[in-house]
């Protein structure tokens, strides 16, 4: 490698990491992250069951002496009063009203009163109590021996398994699985390529507000200190990226299981997907294709933001010519989102060839399965892309950053290619 | 005479403006040569050109006899006029990393760098960020940047627009004695005080020509249209009527005390001792000095000129 190249992209990497900002923003997103995952648990935790005294009005006689109080929640059985008369007293925190004919039709016959809005504990506690009773009379009711053990005995909870038909080798997969991955997989390479291709434009943008690009433009050449940028750039984003990565599996670590305890019966299908993310040869596979797109398109959207950055003064001039390549951005992104329905369809093939979309569209599609043609041409051409866009990129480059004053049009970028 | 530096018939042409037509020059080595010209003139593209930073549409410039490449940059010391550094690097690292750019070692860069800092007594500012700096001890910082590399050629644009008088001098000598030291050195400026002082030729850029250039001494007295200044004990009216066939535009200075002085202009094809012999014969002659004129005066003279004659619609 070119030494005025790496010297470039060694200062670029190390300043923003060094920087403070950097730092703590680093640490910071991921505990946002795990912060919003555990938010949930936290609160659920926070809301429990308040101390709730609970007056029982029952006509049926059946169930009152049935219901048992918990730590905050006690129950007492009205007798010696009529409902209007105990609204009066403050005894109560809350009333729980029992019609005469509630086994029979428990939903018209219970009515629960409350002061203010009850808590979801709250009204969970009591009508899971109410049930069982119903559903212990019920049975007993009904004369059928063991009738409990049947119905047990006769419960299904269908979990199917899906097989791929096109594959040699019939690999077990699971359409939502295949989305989620995707959905990831695009998602990732958007903000990728959203951040740090800004991160690049800003830097550049930076650089000559601060005038001091024709001082190193003077012993670099400048599609060399461009280049130099961008790997630069890209070594921080791989930085923060592995350090996000191990934060939240340390922080989930510790919250998912925290999660799974509290809503304790866990969706048994999500479970069954979850283990499908050990086929370790197919999650290699698309992680290694990952990593591939994310360069290719980091590189591709990292030289236009470079040419950007290069040919304005400041943001605010950025923000016009910015849609350059937001706009590309964004459109992969819904793309992605709606092939997953169609993953064979001409759009999604089409988009998956264009070097400002194939990135994303490829990895939201690839887990349906994708031909090995197909891929490659995406890669050669996404490849080929980027050499090309860093060719053009170069040349506005060299000319924009001597340029100040002027706020460039599109046009202007497009002369400025054909500049000696 | 041996050129470090040559520049052939260079254009440079950008949308609607033509920066740069047909510019010549020779910079002697080991010199210090002045670029000047109004703003706006081209010297900054000229430069730019020099430096490799963009290529002429025309024409070429010759560094060390071959024609300049990327690779002579490292042999040029360039400190722009828009001064800058990275704010948030601190001064030390920041001149590493520019040395290192110029092709140093690390080892070798941190050494000389310990060296002019001591020499400019800024040592301890090794560890202090630029934005921490004040405007004229970032400037101190970016001359040693500029000079580190031990280029054979330095150009310097506008070097003294933000030091205070002290530093300006401190700085002028440092220029003096890297010309000593065998360094060539172009030198970009308005301040026609300084060219005088400093700069052995010029090139005077206008609205992208080359309209003069020349030694400074030579140019000077080019310029200089034979006016004279002669101070005098004696009658002012029979110096005035003596003198008065031999020169033209007289003009009776202002003075002080007994000795009185006059200017004027020796009229062509007379010669100086002609007129000094007059002048004896009238007054009592106490000195006979040649007023050059000053490179303010050339300046504005010949580019004033250049203007009207560019301006002036061709006749019919």
């Amino acid at each position: 490698m070119n030494s005025a190249l790496k010297i470039i992209v060694a200062r670029e990497y190390l300043e923003r990491v060094k920087r403070k900002s950097f730092i703590i923003s680093t640490i910071l997103m991921p505990l946002f992250m795990v912060a919003m995952m555990a938010l949930p648990t936290v609160l659920m935790v926070m809301s429990g069951p308040e101390e709730c005294r609970i007056g029982v009005i029952d006509d049926s006689g059946k169930i009152a002496q049935t219901l048992q109080g918990g730590d905050e929640i006690s129950f007492t059985t009205i007798t010696d009063q009529s409902f209007d008369q105990a609204k009066e007293s403050s005894e109560f925190d809350a009333f729980l009203v029992i019609g005469p004919d509630v086994v029979a039709n428990p939903n018209a016959s219970i009515t629960f009163y409350t002061q203010g809005a009850p808590s979801i504990q709250t009204e969970q506690f009591v009508s899971s109590q109410i049930e069982n009773t119903i559903e212990t009379i019920r049975i007993n009711n009904s004369g059928v021996e063991n009738l409990r053990d049947i119905m047990k005995s006769v419960k299904v909870d269908v979990e199917m398994k899906t097989f791929r038909l096109d594959k040699e080798e019939e690999t077990e997969t699971s359409s939502m699985l295949s989305y989620g991955m995707g959905f990831m997989a695009t998602f990732i390479l958007y903000m990728f390529i959203m951040l740090y291709g800004n991160m690049v434009m800003n830097s550049i943008i930076e650089e000559k507000n601060n005038r001091v690009l024709e001082l190193v433009v003077t012993s670099v050449n400048p599609t060399w200190l461009m280049m130099g940028k961008i790997i630069g750039v890209g070594l921080v984003a791989v930085t923060q990226m592995l350090v996000w990565a191990v934060i939240i599996m340390i922080g989930s670590g510790w919250v998912l299981p925290m999660l799974t305890s509290m809503a304790a019966g866990a969706d048994g299908s999500m479970m069954a997907a979850m283990s499908q993310l050990t086929d370790l040869t197919f999650m290699g596979q698309y992680l290694l294709y990952l990593i591939l797109f994310l360069i290719g398109g980091y590189f591709f959207y990292a030289s236009i933001y470079a040419a950007i950055g290069s040919a304005v003064d400041n943001l605010q001039d950025a923000s016009q010519l910015q849609t350059v390549a937001i706009l590309p951005i964004i459109l992969a992104f819904v793309i992605s989102m709606t092939v997953v329905n169609d993953p064979n369809s001409s759009l999604a093939m089409w988009t998956s060839f264009i070097p400002f979309t194939s990135p994303m569209v490829m990895m939201a599609r690839m887990p349906f399965g994708i031909d090995g043609w197909q891929m490659a041409v995406s890669l050669v051409l996404l490849y080929a892309g980027f050499v090309g866009m860093v060719w053009v990129a170069a040349k506005v480059y060299r000319v924009g950053i001597f340029m100040y004053g002027k706020k460039p049009t599109f046009s202007d970028l497009i002369r400025w290619i054909r500049y000696k | 005479m041996d050129n470090i530096l040559t520049v052939e018939h260079v254009s440079k042409t950008f949308t609607n403006h033509q920066a740069l037509d047909d510019v010549s020059l020779q910079v002697p080595r080991g010199k210090v040569y002045g670029l000047l010209g109004p703003n706006g003139a081209g010297k900054t593209t000229l430069i730019r050109i020099i430096n490799h930073i963009t290529a002429p549409d025309s024409g070429r410039v010759i560094f060390e006899g071959h024609q300049l490449t990327a690779a002579d940059v490292a042999h040029i010391g360039y400190l722009p006029e828009e001064r800058g550094l990275y704010k948030k690097m601190k001064v030390g690292e920041q001149a590493i990393f520019f040395a290192r750019l110029k092709g140093l070692s690390r080892r070798e860069a941190t050494e000389r760098l310990h060296q002019w800092f001591d020499r400019l007594e800024i040592s301890s500012w090794w560890d202090k960020k630029v934005e921490e700096l004040s405007k004229g001890m970032a400037q101190k910082v970016q001359f040693i940047v500029t000079v580190l590399h031990q280029p054979s050629l330095l150009i310097f644009d506008e070097p003294f627009s933000g030091f205070d008088p002290i530093n300006a001098n401190l700085l002028k000598d440092e220029i003096l004695r890297l010309r000593d030291q065998g360094a060539t050195v172009i030198f970009s400026t308005h301040n026609m005080a300084s060219v005088e002082e400093l700069c052995d030729h010029i090139t005077l850029i206008n609205k992208s020509h080359n309209i003069l250039s020349g030694s400074v001494d030579q140019l000077r007295h080019q310029f200089g249209d034979n006016t004279f200044e002669l101070s005098y004990l004696g009658a002012t009216d029979a110096l005035a009527a003596a003198l008065q066939p031999l020169t033209s535009s007289l003009v009776v200075q202002n003075s002080e005390g007994q000795t009185q002085s006059v200017r004027f202009a020796i009229a062509s094809g007379v010669a100086t001792r002609d007129v000094l012999a007059a002048a004896n014969a009238a007054v009592d002659i106490r000195s006979f000095v040649p007023q050059l004129p000053s490179m303010n005066d050339i300046f504005i003279r010949t580019v004033n000129a250049s203007n009207q004659q560019t301006s002036t619609p061709p006749a019919l």
